[in-house]
């Protein structure tokens, strides 16, 4: 037990103390708020510049002019200074096809970001049928394009409805008809947005995986070089070789959850701290990531995880001889892990789906894929149970990564023993069966 | 401490490493494992450290089976040497000391004396990866022996030490032995058993054939024959009682003695008669012995040195 501390202190100083953990610890957050955050962030942002709009209206109504002043209404976030400046309006006679071809031809090869962003072109019989309204555009910015959808149906439906004798008048129509926000609540009533759970789900399975990718691949790493540098025949000489196995393992992992502690403590400070750092957050996102099952559950499936597979990384380390050689072994590893981000859409759709059920309990997949689907199910869930419904999974599936963990310790350590004072030929599969008898 | 293998065997596979052997190392005393690369050293090494466990057969320590707290009494350098290149020489020393269960406070001020000896005394806080080779093989010597163990096992010692290096490492051994420390040694090199071994242990295709003192072994396989080089004339050494056969060159003689009849005897008679230069009983080399009774090919018993592990 000694000795095993002794390892375990030695591995952990030797990453604490790097430069390299010091920027981890801040380049890991960064990392993943640029490759999480920000593109969505990004979708949904409105433009913060107004934008050009050059409309050719040859449909004879005046559809043109409605939707300019329509459009003039919207301004930019937090300011009064409109979203859209209506460059021109091209009127056309309905018969005047060649001036149209030659305009909406010359008017495409012109629009780009800075000049001219959208083209709208209004057709004859624009009033009937919607297929005769159209936008040129290569922004695909889902609240502007939303924006002329909303003008243009509002203006086409009071056509619409004059022309088919409604007896009512056109605008409270368009009031009664009003197409609904519709609000999605859970059973439990709350509402917390699709888009909090799945970057929440998606921030808690991404740290799981950089954590057990990254200090797993130090275990491996540190292995090979032991083995490279011909150490580990001196260190097998005072520690068992489990001792040393298990030292790496914890002490790394030790280093991990140093770095998972740190962001947490800063995290809390920004949350519970007041003054110029505290930072607000939104209501639906607290509900989410201080449920108790999230937050257990988390815990529970990045210890079982890392331990899981850094056992596995150090299989992998101990059999082969360089980094190299090693990268065969990776590869599947690595897909193992990041499976829940890859099947991501169609897991979160459908949580409880046979196949994100069925996936949540396979060891090597568990950790991440029954994490994303607890920060799905958890919120919603009425009732905890220890035996069904979402927490008797999450029990039986941490259950199965503890007890899959337990064998694969016991596998590795066999040959583990062997495998460290092998050089040269990567072993095959009978000649690794074979070492666990020796 | 004194060791003791009893009809040890570890087979890897169909392929015998090493096959019944016994071995008795007194206390204090140099045991040298000698034979060729691949004749079961190594093997038989890691079987005394626990690294690998023997099919059959039972290992001692000072009468008990070895179990895991017996590995802080004992000092080993295996053949395939290695330290954290980006530790420092104290780093490296201490955390080895640590490892063996060696108090702290006994570490620290053993680190500069044992630098000092091994002439490493300014490389305290440099890095390990800054030293030459043969310094990383001091260095290495250092943490197998700083812990004070019972039992010192130095698996092919002098591979690549210079000759000044080999004589300042051969009087630490020396030294150990002085106060009681045993040690097992593995050579290839039988010269240097010669030297330093009081006690011989020879296999060769995982079994032993010849275990004994060093003058034992030599005496049993020797020829019984004297050298002697003699100022005058030297005639009359043919017709004294126990000689067989003179090979004559004049001032220098060769005799082969009758069986049984000692060496002491023929000087006694000599010495008056003639001034005696020099008087040598004429012993076979460990090298001609092991030829002798292993019936292996020469070439094997000098081989070049092992690259890379298996299971010798």
């Amino acid at each position: 037990m000694h000795k095993f501390l002794t390892v375990l202190r030695y591995e952990y100083a030797q990453v604490v103390k790097k430069k390299s953990f010091i920027v981890g610890i801040f380049l890991t957050p960064a990392l993943m708020a640029f490759f999480i955050i920000l593109p969505s962030y990004f979708a949904r942002k409105a433009p913060s510049t107004t934008e050009s709009i050059v409309i050719i209206d040859s449909g004879g109504a005046g559809i043109g002019d409605q939707l300019a002043s329509g459009l003039g209404s919207y301004t930019l976030e937090s300011s009064s200074t409109p979203a859209f400046e209506v460059k021109r309006i091209l009127v056309l006679t309905p018969a005047d096809s060649v001036r149209f071809r030659h305009l909406d031809d010359s008017l495409r090869a012109v629009i780009n970001d800075k000049e001219l962003k959208y083209l709208v072109v209004i057709r004859p019989d624009a009033e009937r049928a919607d297929s005769n309204v159209y936008l040129v555009t290569n922004s695909s910015n889902f609240t502007n394009i939303n924006r002329f959808e909303r003008k243009l149906s509002d203006i086409l439906t009071s056509y619409r409805l004059r022309a088919s004798n409604v007896n009512l008048p056109v605008d409270s129509v368009l009031n009664l008809t009003h197409r609904i926000d519709l609000t999605v609540k859970d059973t439990k009533g709350a509402a917390i947005p699709f888009e909090v759970r799945y970057f929440g789900a998606l921030v808690l399975v991404m740290l799981i995986y950089i954590m057990i990718l990254t200090y797993g691949m130090m275990v491996m790493r540190s292995v090979i070089e032991e083995k490279t540098s011909r150490i580990m025949e001196v260190m097998v000489s005072s520690v068992s070789p489990f001792q040393l196995m298990m030292g790496k393992v914890v002490g790394l992992g030790a280093a991990a959850f140093t770095a998972v502690g740190i962001w947490v403590a800063f995290g809390a400070a920004l949350y519970f701290g007041s003054g110029a750092f505290a930072i607000p957050i939104d209501p639906s996102t607290s509900k989410l990531i201080f449920h108790p099952l999230v937050v257990v559950f988390f815990v529970l499936f990045l210890i079982s995880g890392y331990l899981l597979y850094s056992t596995l990384f150090a299989l992998v380390g101990s059999i082969v001889n360089t980094e190299k050689e090693a990268q065969n072994y990776v590869m599947p590893i690595t897909i193992s892990i990041i499976l829940p981000v890859i099947l991501g859409l169609s897991v979160v759709q459908e949580p409880n789906s046979v196949l994100a059920t069925t996936l949540s309990f396979i060891p090597l997949f568990a950790p991440t894929m029954m994490m994303m689907r607890i920060v799905f199910v958890a919120p919603a869930a009425t009732s905890f149970s220890p035996f069904s419904g979402i927490l008797g999974e999450s029990i039986l599936a941490f259950l199965i990564v503890v007890l899959s963990t337990v064998g694969i310790i016991w596998l590795t350590a066999k040959i583990f023993r062997v495998g460290i004072l092998m050089y040269g030929k990567r072993p095959t599969l009978p000649e690794l069966v074979k070492w666990l008898k020796y | 401490m004194y060791l003791r293998l009893e009809n040890i065997r570890k087979a890897f596979d169909t392929k015998v490493a090493v096959d019944n052997l016994s071995l008795e190392v007194p206390r204090g005393a140099i045991c040298g494992i000698i034979g060729p690369n691949g004749a079961g050293k190594t093997t038989t090494i890691r079987m005394v450290m626990n690294i690998t466990a023997p099919d059959s057969g039972r290992i001692l320590l000072d009468g008990h089976q070895v179990d895991g707290d017996f590995r802080n009494h004992v000092g080993y350098l295996p053949e395939e040497r290695g330290l954290y290149k980006k530790m420092t020489c104290e780093q490296v020393i201490t955390y080895m000391a640590e490892l063996k269960a060696y108090p702290k406070a006994k570490i620290a001020p053993k680190v500069g004396p044992w630098l000092e000896r091994m002439d490493l005394g300014q490389y305290r806080y440099r890095k390990v990866e800054e030293l030459s080779k043969g310094m990383q093989q001091k260095l290495q010597f250092i943490t197998t022996v700083l812990h004070e163990p019972d039992l010192l096992i130095l698996d092919e010692l002098f591979s690549g030490l210079d000759p000044l290096n080999t004589e300042l490492i051969k009087d630490v051994i020396l030294d150990l032995k002085r106060r009681g420390t045993t040690i097992l040694f593995s050579t290839h090199v039988m010269e240097q058993a010669e030297k330093l071994c009081d006690h011989i242990c020879m296999i060769s295709h995982g079994r032993k054939v010849l275990d004994g003192s060093l003058g034992d072994v030599k005496s049993r396989f020797g020829k019984n024959a004297v050298q002697l080089e003699i100022d005058g004339d030297g005639a009359f050494v043919r017709s004294l009682p126990g000689v067989k056969d003179v090979t004559d060159f004049n001032r220098y003689l060769e005799l082969t003695l009758a069986d049984g009849t000692e060496p002491d005897a023929i000087l006694r008679a000599v010495l008056g008669r003639v001034k005696v230069r020099r008087f040598a009983i004429v012993e076979p080399s460990l090298y001609d012995i092991f030829i002798d009774i292993a019936k292996v090919d020469p070439s094997e018993v000098h081989g070049p040195a092992k690259t890379g592990g298996s299971h010798a």
